[in-house]
């Protein structure tokens, strides 16, 4: 990383300065590159076509207790924008009741680089076009109305520094696709099929990941033939019955029933005037029977090819891999340094021993928040898909989120899916349109009665997790095997 | 802020552009905002940001590039590297199956009429020391949260295609506050949008969170069983069903390729009741307004529903170019929706004495689509919610779904209110970009279908 050395220095000279001034603590975030590049074909007109650079410094005081941000892109006057961040500290400090912390940390110098073969950016923009263009000759059809193929590519290399003489240098990538495809079906409603890039956990995650037809475009005629059937299927009608959550249903459901209501903040009362609180509270933990035995959920997984891999959290932190639930019982959260000495000094106990590594900022100028890292269900040892529909009597599998809805403290939910098939004794008896489904978070996880092995196991990649005030969108991943709870409610009542 | 030495390096690069032969457009975008964050009664983030960004077009005939630098213009050498960019994107591009419409600025314009000077008083120690003093009137044993986003946006438009200009400058703020009570949790909330400073009355917010404590304090907590219910929609939730129903249905590239719930129906048809009209207004008050859109386009009045009956839709330029119709000035980030009021009496209360049981939703929480084609939507109520008989408050309801069709909700309207409001529909992902929409303050549904509800708020 080719970090002016003169900026270094005046970066940390203006950390040492407002620690002198008497900050509690201050940290920078500095983005010498945040690039991302977004294609997308539709119905084979290149309707985007669109790089967007960016380049700048956060600065992040705490005094007396609160936070005080400012950003800047111009680099030739930092010293205003660590003013301006003081500032802002000192205004909020006047209104504190309950004092943010820190802690102590001992500090270290470290360096991540996401796992990349082919830096997306030095791929020509002809090269990414045939290969895109390829994809949407392949789906043409009459039948088919709608051809949406598209293709994002994120690079970002930072630099974090703080004033406990941390610094960590990061290089992160992304690369985000996606197909879809609509067809009327003989009610003349638009019905949807899309396959999304994902992982195996394992590999790199540059331009080659994009070519895997086992990751992409190997998945096209599957997509094309589901979508036929959809334009001839019956309604999933309304009632109880066993839903069987494919991997690409399964990490939305765990993203907005576990993911969101394990954020620390979240439990904490922090994001309640814009995304909501969570039924979760501190009493929670060690106790509450989440879901089934068969529930065990990790976050970031030491799974070293996904968008929530990112080696170090935007406080410094290093990422780490621990249980979040364990045989059901929920034992820990999405957590940052400040929310664990809170929640521990609320708790009047230690519940939360270290940070999970999940402050996450999405540009130079937001300030980190408790973000997920990989939120993810372990394989369990129910055997493959289709052993789990061997053992269903009445039930259906869905895939593909196409609506989700979830209570603003996530104790219930709504979902609407691409696509179901039936299952009747063991096996799949026909394709359903419209599925949708619906529960209490706590009974859904705790009527989980079967987890997929290895085999149905893969990295979901989330390119659009909203968040925050102001708000931040963020990139993470799932990796969830195939599903299968009992009992839910489906589809609509007439 | 965008002063004439920066408009200036605009419009020469325009005119490199020009002479160039290049059909090239230029958006300048520029924020400086603030956001106050308030947890469990402390301010938890104080934070600003001054952020220039700039969007540069460039088309060859068929073929279309686009690149975004985000920082500040100081020479003309940095806008002509990111004009460089776009064009190499524009050179090497699929050629598109219809010819885009040439961006070009209808008209010289400077529009400053929502832009308060008085702005810069609404400062971070202004607004820590109104929450304080809603927290010490209303009672601190409460946990507060909340936010208060307050900013100044400027937008600059040039193209190679004529030598207008168009400009507009405005302030906008979002303020909202989160009573919780630490043990029984029931959640209530109080907000308030404008572009004037003296659009925020602390007054105001302290009087009405008094007034939903008195119930929430009193009276026992109702679980609603799923069933039809005449519902009481208040404006929060008016204005993001109105805003989805929108999209969905009167988006011309929607409704064009027949994907959206009003795609089987035509200009004529009834589609909603007859005391629902709709339109995007861009000289309402209530919303922010803008005159032109960000291909340069004057913006009027377009009515979308009028008395039940489909009126319109809106097409951005590329939806227009690709079928065949007049752009409508919606290349934008900032709608003015509008909806009509009706005769109904000043308070909700007042307006369902005579019709018996009925639900006070104010606002639904994450509402989304199902099932565009045939207008479902879906989404539950949090804050303020209340369960009312013959216009006398029984009790706060727990959370409860809504899952039904527009055409349903907004098809057997009882009473609409006489008094409109703003409802700021702003978010702060990416640039800041106010959107308000005007509404009635509540509108009587009959035969509303909740669907499920928890046993907590
Ligand atoms: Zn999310």
């Amino acid at each position: 990383m080719n970090v002016d050395t003169a900026l270094k220095n005046s970066i940390k000279k203006n950390i040492n300065d407002l620690m002198d001034s008497s900050a509690d603590y201050v940290d920078v975030r500095y983005l010498l590159n945040d690039d991302s590049e977004s294609i997308m074909l539709y119905n084979g007109n290149l309707e985007s076509n669109d790089t967007t650079f960016e380049s700048g410094l956060g600065v992040r005081v705490l005094y007396k207790g609160t936070w005080g941000f400012a950003a800047t892109s111009n680099l030739n006057s930092i010293e205003n924008c660590f003013q301006q961040a003081f500032h802002n500290a000192k205004t909020a400090a006047s209104l504190v009741k309950v004092p943010l912390s820190m802690g102590k940390k001992e500090p270290h110098i470290s360096n991540f680089k996401s796992p990349v073969k082919i830096d997306p950016f030095t791929v020509p923009l002809s090269e990414k076009l045939a290969f895109l263009n390829k994809i949407d000759e392949q789906l043409k059809e009459e039948w088919i109305l709608q051809r949406i193929v598209r293709a994002d590519f994120q690079k970002k290399i930072s630099l974090f520094l703080n004033s406990e003489g941390t610094e960590v240098e990061r290089e992160l990538y992304n690369v985000f696709a996606s197909i879809n495809i609509m067809a009327l079906d003989n009610e003349g409603q638009m019905q949807n099929r899309t396959h999304d890039l994902f992982t195996t956990g394992n590999g790199t995650r540059g331009w080659e990941m994009l070519i895997d037809p086992d990751l992409f475009s190997g998945n096209i005629e599957r997509i094309k033939s589901e979508l036929k059937e959809l334009t001839k299927a019956d309604s999933l009608e309304y009632g109880k019955r066993t839903v069987i959550l494919l991997p690409t249903q399964a990490w939305l459901q765990v993203h907005e029933t576990i993911g969101h209501p394990l954020e620390l903040d979240r439990i904490l009362g922090y994001e309640l005037s814009y995304a909501g609180g969570s039924f979760v509270d501190l009493d929670s933990f060690g106790k509450l029977q989440y879901g089934s035995k068969k529930l065990n959920v990790s976050a970031y997984g030491s799974i070293e090819n996904s968008p929530g891999s990112f080696g170090y959290d935007d406080e410094g932190s290093p990422e780490r891999d621990y249980m979040l639930i364990k045989d059901g019982i929920l034992v820990n959260a999405l957590t940052s340094r400040a929310m664990i000495n809170e929640a521990n000094q609320k708790a009047g106990k230690q519940i939360f021993k270290e940070s999970g590594g999940a402050a996450r900022a999405t540009a130079f100028y937001r300030a980190p928040i408790d973000r997920m890292t990989n939120v993810n269900i372990l394989p369990g040892s129910d055997g493959t898909l289709e052993d789990i529909i061997a053992g269903t009597e009445d039930g259906i599998i869905v895939d593909y989120p196409n609506s989700w809805s979830i209570g603003s403290n996530r104790e219930h939910f709504h979902f609407g899916c691409e696509i179901a098939w039936e299952v009747k004794k063991g096996k799949i008896t026909r394709v359903l349109k419209n599925p949708t489904y619906q529960g209490h978070t706590i009974e859904f996880y705790n009527s989980l009665s079967a987890v997929g092995d290895r085999s149905t196991w893969q990295v979901g990649q989330v390119d659009n997790c909203g968040k925050g005030e102001p708000n931040q969108v963020m990139q993470l991943g799932h990796g969830v095997p195939v599903v299968k709870f009992d009992n839910v409610i489906t589809g609509e009542r007439k | 802020m965008i002063n004439e030495k920066i408009k200036n390096i605009i419009i020469e690069s325009r005119d490199i552009a020009a002479e160039k032969k290049l059909q090239a457009s230029f958006l300048l975008h520029y924020e400086n905002s603030h956001l106050m964050r308030i947890g469990n009664n402390s301010v938890s983030l104080s934070t600003s940001e001054e952020l220039f960004r700039l969007d540069i077009v460039v088309t060859i005939g068929s073929k279309q590039g686009s690149h975004t630098q985000l920082g500040d213009i100081s020479s003309i050498d940095q806008i002509l590297r990111s004009l460089e960019i776009a064009e190499e994107k524009a050179k090497v591009a699929n050629d598109k199956d219809y010819t885009p419409i040439e961006d070009i600025v209808d008209e010289e314009v400077k529009e400053e009429s929502q832009y308060d000077s008085d702005f810069e008083k609404l400062s971070p120690s202004f607004k820590a020391q109104a929450y304080a003093e809603i927290f010490n009137q209303v009672g601190d044993k409460y946990n507060y949260s909340g936010s208060w986003s307050s900013g100044y946006t400027e937008q600059f438009i040039a193209t190679t295609n004529n030598r207008n200009t168009a400009y507009h400058k405005g302030t906008d703020q979002l303020f909202s506050i989160v009573l919780k009570h630490p043990e029984k949790h029931w959640e209530i909330t109080s907000s308030q949008t404008g572009w004037r400073k003296d659009d925020f009355s602390v007054e105001s917010v302290i009087k009405q969170l008094k007034e939903y404590v008195e119930y929430y304090e009193n009276l026992q907590p109702v679980k609603i069983e799923p069933n039809k219910y005449t519902v009481v929609l208040g404006p929060q939730a008016i204005a993001e069903v109105i805003e989805m129903a929108i999209y969905t249905g009167f988006w011309g590239r929607i409704y064009e390729e027949k994907q959206g719930w009003t795609s089987n129906n035509k200009f004529g048809d009834k589609i909603l009741g007859e005391n629902i009209s709709i339109c995007d207004d861009p000289a309402n008050d209530n919303t922010f307004k803008f005159k032109f859109d960000l291909s340069g386009q004057s913006r009027i009045k377009r009515m979308l529903v009028e008395n039940g009956i489909f009126k319109g839709l809106m097409y951005d330029p590329s939806t227009a170019a690709k079928f065949n119709k007049q752009k409508t000035g919606h290349n934008i980030r900032s709608s003015s929706i509008s909806v009509k009021c009706g005769d109904g009496e000043e308070c909700p209360l007042e307006a369902v004495k005579s019709l018996g049981d009925v639900l006070y939703i104010p606002a639904l929480h994450y509402i989304n689509l199902p099932n565009i084609s045939k207008g479902i939507f879906t989404g539950s109520s949090r804050f303020n919610a209340l369960y009312v008989k013959d216009g006398k408050v029984v009790g706060p309801i727990y959370s409860s779904r809504i899952t039904d069709t527009f055409q349903n909700v907004f098809g057997d309207v009882a009473k609409i209110s006489k008094a409109d409001i703003s409802v700021n529909l702003s978010n702060t992902y990416g640039r800041r970009a106010p959107v308000a929409s005007s509404v009635p303050k509540y509108m009587v549904c009959r035969g509303v279908k909740i669907t499920d509800s928890a046993d907590s708020f």
